[in-house]
């Protein structure tokens, strides 16, 4: 019987799979696409130099951020793809096809893409699957199939401060954010009339994101004490902090930005405006 | 000694008290009114709050109970559109409330206006000009007729910026009552486009406060289609002018051409000198660096601080500034130069 023709310099698949466990945690607490790629070969080689070839090639062609390991039937590949979705996936590999039909004839390729987004999936879930889907596309040359039952993130709970003196504009505020359907978040809003019932809440203190809609101007500390000792925190970063304003002053919006504000709104604005950055906002929070 | 009988100290006292009761019972009963005041208004707040957003904001039917009955649920409807035209852009939201104040609070404020107390027609000229209440136009006009305070005439005149600007271009050339720059300029403000445009044709027509507020105003509004005329007024026989003229131009921040401010370089006013050395940061220096290298030896101070940023702001202006100490004799203007030069190493 063949033994399989393993690669001294790649990583081995007993290895990889503790650091899968924790990369696959990551992308829930980070935010952060993974996309796994498999390839395997669409011909049968026989000759024991080829795998080794195959896999000095791929690792000649990833970033230093990306993770090749070797299956241990010695004819499967898989890359971590760390920080990218599906389409840089699917660019790779169109460059390393293009390369291997010019460079290397003699190796025909098959790949398939998993994007994980969640924590679902667990890595003999992973192999099996791939290896299953590589096998189906046996008979075809230069295939990518995809497996799609990882991509889509688990709804998050996401907590919404508005503090605003205002009363009527407060409620204004709270319906309209309420109301805001953002794919895979969904909001808890609480009203506060200034900063000191606002830090009384201790809303805060929870590890959820925290969108902050803070009025510079308020009674019992304004906005920019709140951006201050909330940027001062050990977690400040969960917060994400707008704050708006009456004045219309390059001054005042650079003090913002200075102090940590993501954005800076001026009074009066357009609900919808409003609306449009809140969505943004949280759409880039999955890279 | 006088002497005082007791019958006497006994009506006084007497006297005193009812008066003291009298007081004590109008204070009561002012003090109740004002609270049912409030009441009525949290009451009307609370209740139909959220109706008026849905009616401004969300196309939802308008219920005839939303009307507001007495003055205290007019002072509710009156917070509910400030607090919207105060924090929010919408104009659909905006034509709504100027439609509801035309059909619901037109009366009280007309009724407001023949008042005998200054503060409630200020208010009602305050929300004529707030809500837009265009219905209310020729009482604002009549009001006019009657002996009013120069506060009142300032408000007609936004009201008139604001519903009929012919009118106002008019009132303003008229010159009734006398106002400061500052108070001009939040009229002028105000204007759209089109119509301070006119006010800027029509320039040389106003008295002297008009004027410096009609520059200082394009300072303010940094729109480009003003920069033409600010520079026709570069050649106003008045320095006040010309150095406004230039401020404007300034803030606006665009710097097509250099020759027009050339001749401004060799002012006998230093604050016009100034002005240019401000403006020539907005042109790049292979064109302004021998007048910035003429100003960095300027008599004056403050002449030859902004020469010496305008150059360091430059990529290459730090080296220029170098350049300059290496050949000039001026020990000020050298001296300026190290000074600024060791300013932008430290902001690095």
């Amino acid at each position: 019987m063949d033994m399989p023709m393993m690669s001294q310099d790649v990583m081995q698949e007993h290895e990889v799979k503790r650091y899968f466990n924790i990369l696959r945690e990551s992308v829930i607490r980070s935010h952060l696409t993974m996309t796994v790629v498999f390839l395997t070969f669409a011909n049968d080689v026989q000759n024991h130099a080829v795998p080794e070839e195959m896999s000095m090639f791929l690792k000649s062609k990833l970033r230093k951020t990306d993770l090749l390991f070797q299956l241990v039937d010695g004819k499967h590949w898989g890359i971590f793809f760390l920080q990218s979705s599906v389409v840089e996936a699917r660019a790779f590999l169109e460059r390393i096809f293009n390369i291997l039909e010019e460079e290397h004839s003699n190796l025909l390729v098959n790949a398939t893409i998993t994007e994980i987004r969640n924590n679902d999936v667990s890595f003999d879930t992973l192999i099996t699957q791939n290896k299953q889907l590589l096998t189906k596309i046996g008979q075809k040359k230069w295939a990518v199939e995809e497996i799609i039952d990882y991509q889509q993130p688990p709804t998050e709970h996401v907590k919404v401060s508005v503090i605003e003196q205002n009363q009527i504009f407060r409620q204004v505020l709270e319906v309209a954010i309420s109301q805001l359907v953002i794919p895979h978040f969904s909001l808890e809003v609480s009203t506060y009339e200034d900063g000191y019932s606002f830090f009384q809440s201790n809303n805060y203190k929870s590890a959820h994101i925290h969108l902050i809609i803070t009025n510079d101007i308020l009674p019992r500390k304004n906005g920019f004490e709140i951006l201050h000792l909330l940027r001062a925190m050990p977690n400040g970063n969960k917060f994400i902090i707008y704050m708006m304003s009456e004045r219309n002053s390059e001054s005042v919006a650079i003090n913002a930005y200075d102090g940590g504000a993501d954005e800076f709104i001026t009074k009066p604005f357009n609900l919808r405006l409003l609306e449009a950055k809140i969505k943004r906002t949280f759409e880039r929070l999955w890279l | 000694m006088i002497e005082l009988s007791i019958p006497f100290l006994l009506s006084a006292i007497l006297v005193m008290l009812t008066v003291l009761a009298v007081f004590i019972v109008y204070i009561l009963f002012q003090r109740s009114r004002e609270v049912r005041f409030n009441k009525a208004r949290a009451v009307y707040l609370q209740t139909y709050s959220q109706a008026w957003y849905a009616f401004l904001f969300q196309d939802a039917e308008f219920s005839i109970a939303m009307i507001p009955r007495g003055k205290a649920q007019v002072a509710a409807v009156e917070e509910i559109f400030s607090s919207y035209l105060k924090n929010v852009i919408n104009a659909e939201v905006t034509n709504k409330i100027q439609n509801s104040a035309n059909q619901y609070l037109k009366k009280f404020y007309a009724k407001d206006l023949t008042s005998r107390f200054w503060g409630v027609r200020m208010n009602a000229l305050y929300r004529i000009a707030d809500f837009r209440i265009n219905e209310l136009l020729d009482e604002a006009l009549q009001f006019e007729q009657k002996k009013i305070s120069k506060e009142e005439y300032f408000q007609l005149l936004k009201i008139y910026s604001i519903l009929q600007p012919e009118i106002f271009l008019k009132k303003i050339k008229e010159a009734r009552t006398r106002y400061s720059e500052s108070e001009y300029r939040r009229l002028f403000i105000l204007l759209s486009d089109d119509v301070f445009n006119q006010m800027f044709d029509d320039f040389y027509n106003n008295e002297q406060n008009i004027q410096l507020a009609i520059i200082d105003t394009t300072a303010v509004k940094r729109n480009m289609q003003f920069i033409e005329n600010l520079k026709r007024l570069l050649n106003d026989e008045s320095d006040e002018i010309k150095i406004r003229a230039l401020k404007g131009l300034y803030e606006i921040g665009i710097v097509d051409e250099i020759d027009t401010y050339i001749p401004f370089v060799t002012s006998n006013v230093w604050e016009i000198r100034l002005m240019v050395a401000k403006i020539f940061k907005y042109a790049p220096l292979t064109y302004t660096y021998p007048y910035l290298e003429q100003l960095l030896q300027d008599e004056n101070w403050w002449v030859r601080s902004q020469a010496a940023k305008t150059i360091a702001e430059e990529r290459e202006g730090v080296a220029k500034l170098q350049q300059f100490i290496a050949h000039a004799d001026d020990q000020y203007a050298i001296e300026m130069v190290q000074e600024t030069i060791v300013r932008k190493q430290g902001n690095r």
